[in-house]
């Protein structure tokens, strides 16, 4: 058997066992979830095989089912997905076992769960568009489901019905990609696709637009439907009234399924110009206000909903800066730490309500009683290394895996974000009451690099294992430019934001937040909005109740035929 | 073909306002049945016209249909009577056919698509009615909570709106595929057109299905659905399901 046919058993695994619970589930019972988590440890097995031979062969292959579509693929991407998707879907699995034991439809459940699991393997394997649209579709009708899954409970399926309407909100522009390319290549297949397409990238336009570009555009809005981009991520945060193991398996992988698809894509992506700027500018906006939104919740879920879209937003900002790879390695990563953090949930809750379990310690002031040192010296040696060592950390750390990395902007842009990262913990840490404040600094500074070092090698092996043709890297990282003296112009002035906000902070904490005055009114006013969640929710609640008003007035003024 | 003809192959693949013709005859049927065999015979009337006709569809004719499967698209969001329901959704979904015959695809292929269109639209009819009968209407928001009570007709009708509504694998999702993928180069916003009339009908689809199926069962009287119609429901949409994958598909 070759690894594509056995990644088409991966799929198939879960699949068998959603079609046996549901047959046989009276006389199961119980042992519905056996049988399911036995078919997805078989299957995590399997896929942790074909990662294996992946990694050490190294080779790529597919297997057609029958006709033009039904085709799987055995390469990187999918080997890798296939893995994490089965590995974060068997824990999902075991905890459910006796998570949902109480709960009414618990062989249903099973079987959703387990139909999920298989179209994501689908998902990730599918080598014709046709496979992928079938696929990204179920996704979305087999989660309303699953959120939904307390047939008793309204607003749980009130809020699955978002879910659902935004992930076919984003089908549609992938169905038309999916026409535009069987139009201009007769093939659905995305291999024969994707080389036809590399072998003369400008010789199709639609409208006078290429078609490279075109389809990068709407598949990019497709990943952001998925990945709850802004605008499109009113639903991430409301899908809490389903159960905790689907919130899970949604944050920890459904989510992230718009990282892959942009990846899937990524030889589509290397022939445009200026879809990826605007990929990092959507990613950008979500980073920034989903990780604000997050802030104002004091509903744990909630809380976690807009990280995961702050999370969200910086996968796809990786993309947008051509590190196609670390978008990856971020899902990846991000799957497997919001996973547990919602499994760990409930016991979180179920433990605060019996005692807080916060120490009051130097954190617990600093952080939540917004208590920090004054007036500590020497503050101009301090000022010096809060700048410095985090540069020098990820420049040491990145010359270590490739000598040219600093001449890709995307790069660049990557290296800031680190380097105010960094010089934010050791500001913070400098803040903090304490008496042993070079102890404390010193752990910082060994933390960060760990993290760096360990998130660099990282994402190198991967971008080694994903992509290991060096030009088709430099391919990716091209298409992410944008014209030298608008990047120097934009880092220049995202740099001065940053170092204006430290700066307002510094002053609004040294002299009052200034109650009373304009300023704090204007404050007052922002905390309201990021509070009511700009008013985004309302106001497409308040369209679709006018939408269907619309409809019930034309039912009558055309006497209902 | 006179243009007599093509007004009334207008009658039978609706086009609006002369749709109004099968919805108020639809009102009317009240017999489950009756209104099966409509749902299945009257589009492959319309087909049957164009056939004897052989002559291309006009351009204008695709705006009306489009227009005419958008707007019963939006007002089943509105409906609550069931009957009523799918009336509109076939009444949109029939009019597309005219984009597919636009488009040059072969008739017969074309004649699935209706076939594929209104099975499951005929199969919900009848469950409407036997909604009635237990309830003494097919109305949604009205009672709820088939779910807790029926679930036997509960899994029936989800896999029946499922089909309607063009899910994966079933029928009428690769007749809207090859539609809008037919449609993509030569009228890109014909393409996007149908795309958002399938979001319209997802959309009715799921309050149809939420204001049947959710909510806490209030009336345990009420006797589910025999197994054996179960069955053959279940049977029914198996057999629409393989037939999607093997010939929508074209899997064969």
């Amino acid at each position: 058997m070759t690894m594509a046919q056995l990644i088409v058993v991966v799929a198939a695994l879960p699949l068998l066992s959603a079609v046996l619970i549901q047959l046989f589930s009276t006389r199961l019972s119980r042992g519905a979830a056996r049988l399911s988590v036995t078919a997805v440890s078989i299957t995590f097995a399997l896929a942790v095989a074909v990662l294996v031979a992946a990694v050490v062969r190294g080779a790529s292959g597919q297997v057609a089912l029958a006709g033009s579509w039904g085709i799987f693929l055995f390469d990187p991407l999918s080997s890798l997905m296939a893995a994490v998707i089965a590995g974060i879907s068997l824990i999902v699995h075991v905890y459910s076992v006796r998570y949902m034991a109480e709960e009414p439809g618990y062989a249903r459940f099973f079987v959703l769960l387990d139909a999920m699991t298989s179209t994501l393997l689908v998902m990730v394997a599918a080598g014709d568009l046709i496979t992928l649209l079938i696929a990204w579709h179920l996704v979305g009708i087999l989660l309303y489901f699953l959120l939904g899954h307390d047939t008793r409970s309204h607003s749980a399926h009130r809020y699955a019905f978002w879910t659902l309407i935004t992930y076919r909100f984003g089908d549609l522009p992938l169905l038309l990609a999916a026409g535009l390319l069987y139009h201009a290549y007769g093939t659905w297949s995305l291999t024969e696709i994707f080389a036809r397409m590399g072998a003369g990238p400008a010789l199709h336009s639609v409208f006078g637009l290429p078609l490279a570009g075109l389809v990068a555009g709407l598949v990019a809005i497709a990943a952001f439907a998925r990945s709850a981009q802004f605008l499109l991520h009113t639903w991430l945060p409301y899908t809490m009234a389903g159960p905790t193991p689907v919130s899970a398996l949604m944050h920890a992988g459904i989510v992230n399924a718009g990282g892959f698809l942009i990846n899937r894509f990524a030889p589509v992506f290397v022939h445009t110009v200026s879809v990826l700027p605007w990929v990092f500018v959507v990613g950008l906006v979500t980073a920034l206000i989903g990780s604000t939104l997050m802030l104002t919740q004091n509903d744990i879920k909630k809380s976690l909903g807009y990280s995961t879209m702050g999370q969200m937003g910086f996968m796809i900002m990786e993309c947008g800066v051509g590190a196609f790879s670390l978008a990856i390695f971020h899902l990846i990563s991000h799957g497997v730490f919001k996973g547990t953090l919602f499994l760990g949930a409930g016991g979180v809750i179920n433990e605060a309500r019996k005692d807080d379990g916060i120490p009051k310690d130097e954190l617990y002031t600093f952080v939540v009683e917004r208590r920090s040192a004054r007036l500590r010296r020497p503050w101009i040696l301090m000022a010096a290394i809060t700048l410095a060592v985090p540069v020098t950390i990820l420049m040491i750390a990145h010359s270590l895996v490739a000598q040219n990395y600093f001449q890709e902007q995307g790069a660049i842009v990557l290296l800031f974000f680190g380097w105010v990262t960094g010089a934010q913990l050791i500001f913070a840490t400098y803040r903090m009451r304490t008496g042993n404040l070079w102890r404390l600094v010193t752990l910082s500074i060994f933390s960060f690099t760990v993290v760096v070092v360990g998130y660099t090698l990282i994402s190198h092996a991967f971008d080694l294992f994903l992509y290991p043709d060096e030009a088709f890297r430099q391919q990716i990282y091209a298409a992410a430019n944008i014209g030298a003296l608008r990047f120097d112009v934009l880092m220049a002035l995202v740099a001065a934001a940053i170092v204006a906000g430290w700066v307002l902070t510094y002053y609004s904490e040294e002299y009052g937040n200034g109650r009373g005055s304009r300023r704090g009114r204007l404050w007052l006013t922002f905390y309201a909005l990021v509070s009511r969640e700009f008013h985004l929710t309302d106001l497409f609640s308040r369209m679709a109740r006018a939408l269907l008003m619309t409809s019930r007035r034309l039912n009558v003024w055309l006497r209902w035929v | 073909m006179s243009t007599a003809t093509y007004w009334l192959a207008g009658v039978f693949l609706p086009l609006f306002p002369l749709s109004m013709a099968f919805n108020g005859l639809f009102n009317r049927v009240r017999n489950a049945p009756l209104r099966a065999t409509l749902l299945l015979a009257w589009p492959q009337v319309g087909l049957g016209l164009g056939l004897a006709a052989g002559v291309p569809v006009p351009h204008w004719y695709v705006s009306l249909a489009l227009f005419t499967s958008a707007l019963y698209a939006f007002r089943a969001l509105g409906v609550r009577e069931v009957g009523q329901w799918v009336g509109y959704l076939a009444t949109s979904a029939w009019a597309l056919l005219w984009v597919a015959l636009f488009n040059g695809t072969d008739l017969q292929m074309v004649r699935l698509y209706a076939f594929g269109f209104s099975l499951p639209l005929a199969m919900l009819a009848v469950l409407g009615s036997v909604l009635q009968q237990r309830f003494g209407a097919a109305y949604t928001g009205l009672y709820g909570g088939l779910a807790q009570m029926l679930p036997r007709l509960a899994g029936v009708l989800v896999g029946v709106v499922l089909a309607i509504i063009a899910a994966p694998l079933f029928p009428a999702f690769f007749a809207m595929l090859a539609t809008v993928v037919a449609a993509t180069p030569r009228m890109p916003l014909a393409a996007v057109a149908v795309g958002g009339i399938w979001l319209l009908w997802s959309w009715a689809g799921v309050r149809l299905l939420q204001g049947l199926i959710v909510g806490p069962a209030d009336d345990s009287r009420v006797v589910d659905i025999s197994l054996t119609s179960t069955l053959a429901y279940t049977a029914v949409l198996v057999l629409l399901f393989f037939s999607g994958l093997y010939v929508g598909g074209g899997l064969l």
